[in-house]
C-alpha cells in the first residue's frame, strides 16, 4: 500500500511502517500526539472497562457525571447472577464540590450504596477533577472499608495521568488488592483463572464450558461475569490464561510473583489460536493429568468436523476481498489476521492502540508484504487509508464505526458493542458468517463514489484518469 | 469605575495597605468596593470593624443558587462595600477555583453594575498567583490596574517580581498594566533605594513608601484602620498621600521582569549581602 499520499503528522511518521518495505521497528507504546485525536479513551476509562464486568461490586465514579454517564455499561458484559455492575454510579461533583472538596460526599454516597446494594466490595474511580482538587480517595476507602466489612478499593485512574493502558495498570492494581484475601480450600490441582475476557455476548461462558469439558476447574473470571469472592481466593488457582494483551497482563505478572501462580497468553480468536490455547492449557496440565490434552482434542474435533465445511463455503465467496483491521490491543489483531486467512480475504491495513514493539514485531511476521501497519491511529489517518484502499470490510469498534459508514463500507464491530459471540469455534463461525453478510450486502454497491462502477478496480483507473486531465 | 487588584508575597501587608488605602479613598469622596479574594476572608475586616461576614461561597455553599447581593456585600467605613470570596479549609478542594466562581458570582448579582455608581473596586488576592484561579481577578474584563505590595526583603522582591511574569501573559491577552510598588517598609538598609532601582528595573515606579509604624498595630487590634481609628495619626496621612497618588496616577505598564540573577546582584549592590 503507498502511505506518501496520505498526509501524516511528523510526529507519527515512526508509529506507520508498511509490511516487507525493510523496515524494521516501529515506534509505539507512548503518549498520544496532541492534536492527532487518538482513538484511544482514557485511563479512567481504561480502568472503567477492565473492573466493570466484576458483577457483584459497587462501582462508583467519583467525579463529574459525565466521566460515569459516557461509560454507563460500556461494554455490555453479561452476568449470569448478580448485575450491580450494570449500574453507573456517581458523586455528580459539581462546582460546590470542586471547591470546598468532595470527600464528604464521596463518604456518603460510598456508605448509603454499600447499604442499600450490599455488594461483595466496591470500587471507587478517581477521574481528572478528583485529581486535580486532591481529594484523599484512598483515605476515604479506608475509613468506609472498616466499617463496612468489605473491601472497599480506590482505582488510582485520573484521566491525564497518561493513555489507556495507565488505566489497564490502575485496575490490575485495584484486582491485586482483593487476590490472596480469600479461602482458597476446595481448589484442586486441575485449576486456572480466566483472565482478561470480559464476557461480551456471553463468550466467557463458551470457554468456560471447553476448559470444564477438559475437567478443569475455572476459579475466577477476570473479570468478565466476575465475583469479588473468586477473585479473592483466585491465587489457590494453578494457572493463569490471559487473554487480550494490554489489559490484565500486569495482573497475571503480580500473581507470579505474590502467589506462584503461573501465566499462559492465549487468543480465542479464531480457529488455530482457539485450539492452541486449549492446546496450550492442557500441556501445562500433562503431568498431572494426561487426559487434559485427550479431551482438548475431542473438543476441537468435535467443533471442527461441524465448522470447516460451513467456512469452506464461505471462502468461496469470500475469496479475494480485502480487510482492514484497527483494534484496541494488538493480540486480537493477530488473530484476526489468520481468521481473514481462513476466509481468503486480504488485509491490507493492521493497526492497534496499545500495541507493544513485541507486538508489531508478530503481526510484521504474519502479514503480507505491503499491509501498513500503525500504531494509535486517528480518524484522519484511518479515513485516509481506508478510502485509497477502498477495502470490503472494516473491523475496528465503536469508534472506528462511524469512519467506515462515512466512508460506505462494510463494518463488523469486534468490540464492546458486539451482540454475537466472536470467541471460541462458535465465535469464528458468527464471525465468518456477519463478514459475509456485510461484504456481500448491495447497500454498498448505492454508495456514491461507487455507482456506476463494474469493478472496484475499473473505477479506480477512471479516478487516476480524471486527476490528470 | 476604575478596578485595581493589590497582590504581593504572603504576610506583607495587603489587607492592611489595601482597606487604609480604601478608607483614604473613601474620605476623599470615593465610592469604593473591596473584594477579598483569600480563602481566609480576613480582607475587609478593618473596614468592617471585625463584622463576622458570610462569604460569597458560605452563602453558595448554605443556600445554593439563591444568593441575594446583600447576603454578600456589607456596608463599612464611610459607605465602603466589602464582600469576601472565602474558600474551602485548608487542605481540602480547590481555593483557586472558589476565586473564579464567587468573582463570576458577583458579576451575575450585579455588585459592579453601574446603578452602583462605583468609583473604584479593589481585589485583595492570597499571596502569590499560584494557579489559574489566583489569576482570575487579573483577567479580561477585571482589574485592569495591579499594585504589588513589597518591602527591601529578598523574597518579597522575589514574590513581586514573580507577580510581574503573571502580569505580562495576561496584559497581552487582556489588558492589564503594573500601576506600581507599594513599598510596605520593613526597615532593611536602605530600603526606599532599592525598591526604586527594582521598580526601574522592571519598568515601573515605587509609587508610595509606606513607613513602618506601631500605630497599624494599634489600629488593628481595635479592628480599625488608622485612618479610622485616629485620623491625626501620621500613619493614616501616609495613607491619604498613597490614595491620593493612586488617583492620579497615569503611569501604568506592561511590566518586564528580571532574571534571578539580576535581582540578587541588585541586592548586593545595594549592601544587603555585607
Amino acid at each position: 500500500m503507498d502511505t506518501d499520499s496520505i498526509s501524516v503528522f511528523a510526529e507519527r511518521k515512526g508509529q506507520i511502517l508498511v509490511a516487507g518495505s525493510g523496515q524494521e521497528t516501529i515506534s509505539c507504546d507512548k503518549q498520544s500526539l496532541s492534536g492527532a485525536v487518538s482513538q484511544r479513551a482514557c485511563v479512567f476509562c481504561g480502568a472503567r472497562v477492565v473492573l466493570y464486568p466484576i458483577a457483584d461490586a459497587l462501582h462508583l465514579v467519583h467525579g463529574p457525571i459525565g466521566c460515569a454517564a459516557y461509560t454507563w455499561d460500556i461494554r455490555g458484559a453479561l452476568s449470569s447472577g448478580p448485575e450491580l455492575h450494570r449500574m453507573s454510579f456517581s458523586t455528580d461533583m459539581r462546582e460546590r464540590e470542586v471547591i470546598f472538596g468532595a470527600e464528604k460526599k464521596l463518604e456518603q454516597s460510598l456508605r448509603e450504596l454499600i447499604e442499600k446494594y450490599q455488594p461483595k466490595g466496591a470500587f471507587v474511580y478517581s477521574t481528572c477533577v478528583a485529581g486535580v482538587i486532591g481529594d484523599d480517595i484512598e483515605a476515604v476507602c479506608k475509613r468506609v472499608e472498616k466499617d463496612v466489612g468489605i473491601p472497599v478499593i480506590a482505582v488510582q485512574s485520573e484521566g491525564f495521568k497518561g493513555n489507556k493502558r495507565a488505566g489497564y495498570s490502575a485496575a490490575c492494581k485495584a484486582i491485586d488488592r482483593l487476590v490472596g484475601t480469600g479461602d482458597t480450600t476446595g481448589i484442586g490441582p486441575l485449576s486456572i483463572n480466566i483472565l482478561g475476557d470480559f464476557n461480551l455476548a456471553g463468550e466467557i461462558w463458551l470457554i468456560r464450558q471447553y476448559y470444564e469439558k477438559m475437567g478443569l476447574q475455572v476459579v475466577a473470571n477476570i473479570t468478565g461475569d466476575g465475583r469479588i469472592d473468586d477473585i479473592r481466593k483466585s491465587h489457590g488457582a494453578k494457572l493463569n490464561v490471559v487473554q487480550c494483551s494490554g489489559a490484565t497482563m500486569e495482573l497475571a505478572k503480580y500473581m507470579k510473583e505474590k502467589h506462584d501462580v503461573p501465566f499462559l497468553r492465549v487468543s480465542y480468536f479464531g480457529i488455530e489460536d482457539m485450539a492452541e490455547s486449549l492446546y496450550a492449557v492442557a500441556r501445562h496440565f500433562q503431568d498431572v493429568d494426561w487426559q487434559v490434552m485427550e479431551r482438548a482434542r475431542k473438543i476441537v474435533a468435535d467443533e471442527l468436523l461441524t465448522l470447516v465445511p460451513e467456512m469452506k463455503a464461505l471462502k468461496k465467496r469470500l475469496q479475494g476481498k480485502t480487510a482492514a483491521i484497527y483494534v484496541g490491543g494488538a493480540f486480537k489483531a493477530f488473530s484476526l489476521i489468520k481468521a481473514f486467512r481462513h476466509l481468503g480475504m486480504k488485509v491490507t491495513l493492521v493497526g492497534s492502540q496499545t500495541g507493544t514493539e513485541e507486538d508489531y514485531r508478530e503481526i510484521q511476521q504474519v502479514c503480507d508484504p505491503g499491509t501498513v501497519i500503525v500504531d494509535d491511529a486517528n480518524p484522519l489517518e484511518l479515513g485516509a487509508f481506508l478510502r485509497d484502499n477502498d477495502v470490503d470490510i472494516l473491523v475496528g469498534g465503536v469508534k472506528e464505526r462511524p469512519i467506515a459508514y462515512k466512508l460506505g463500507l462494510g463494518f463488523c464491530d469486534h468490540n464492546h458493542e458486539r451482540k454475537l459471540a466472536l470467541e471460541g469455534f462458535l465465535g469464528m463461525r458468527n464471525f465468518a458468517k456477519e463478514v459475509a453478510a456485510t461484504v456481500e450486502s448491495p447497500i454498498w454497491r448505492l454508495v456514491p463514489r461507487r455507482i456506476g462502477r463494474t469493478t472496484a478496480g475499473t473505477a479506480h483507473s477512471t479516478e487516476v484518469v480524471g486527476k490528470e486531465s | 469605575m476604575r478596578k485595581i487588584a493589590v497582590y504581593g508575597k504572603g504576610g506583607i501587608g495587603k489587607s492592611t495597605t489595601t482597606q487604609n488605602t480604601v478608607a483614604a479613598l473613601a474620605e476623599m469622596g470615593k465610592k469604593v468596593m473591596v473584594v477579598g479574594c483569600d480563602p481566609k476572608a480576613d480582607s475587609t475586616r478593618l473596614l468592617l470593624g471585625g463584622l463576622a461576614q458570610k462569604t460569597v461561597l458560605d452563602t453558595l455553599r448554605e443556600e445554593g443558587e439563591d444568593v441575594e447581593l446583600d447576603d454578600v456585600l456589607k456596608p463599612g467605613f464611610l459607605g465602603t462595600l466589602c464582600t469576601e470570596s472565602g474558600g474551602p479549609e485548608p487542605g481540602v478542594g480547590c481555593a483557586g477555583r472558589g476565586i473564579i466562581t464567587s468573582i463570576n458570582l458577583l458579576e451575575q448579582l450585579g455588585a459592579y453594575a453601574p446603578t452602583q455608581e462605583l468609583d473604584y473596586t479593589f481585589y485583595d488576592v492570597l499571596g502569590d498567583v499560584v494557579c489559574g484561579g489566583f489569576a482570575m481577578p487579573i483577567r479580561e474584563g477585571k482589574a485592569q490596574e495591579i499594585y504589588i505590595v513589597c518591602s527591601g526583603e529578598m523574597m518579597a522582591m522575589y514574590a513581586a517580581n514573580n507577580i510581574c511574569k503573571g502580569i505580562v501573559k495576561f496584559a497581552e491577552a487582556g489588558g492589564v498594566r503594573l500601576g506600581g510598588l507599594i513599598c510596605n517598609s520593613r526597615n532593611t538598609d536602605r530600603e526606599d533605594e532599592l525598591i526604586i532601582e527594582l521598580a526601574r528595573k522592571l519598568g515601573t515606579q515605587m509609587i508610595h513608601f509606606v513607613p513602618r509604624h506601631n500605630d497599624v498595630q494599634r489600629a488593628e487590634i481595635n479592628k480599625k484602620t488608622c485612618i479610622e481609628w485616629n485620623p491625626e495619626c501620621s500613619q493614616a496621612d501616609q495613607y491619604r498621600a498613597l490614595a491620593r497618588k493612586i488617583d492620579a496616577n497615569k503611569m501604568l505598564v506592561i511590566p518586564t521582569p528580571i532574571a534571578i540573577e539580576e535581582l540578587e546582584a541588585l541586592l548586593m549592590e545595594f549592601g544587603l549581602a555585607a
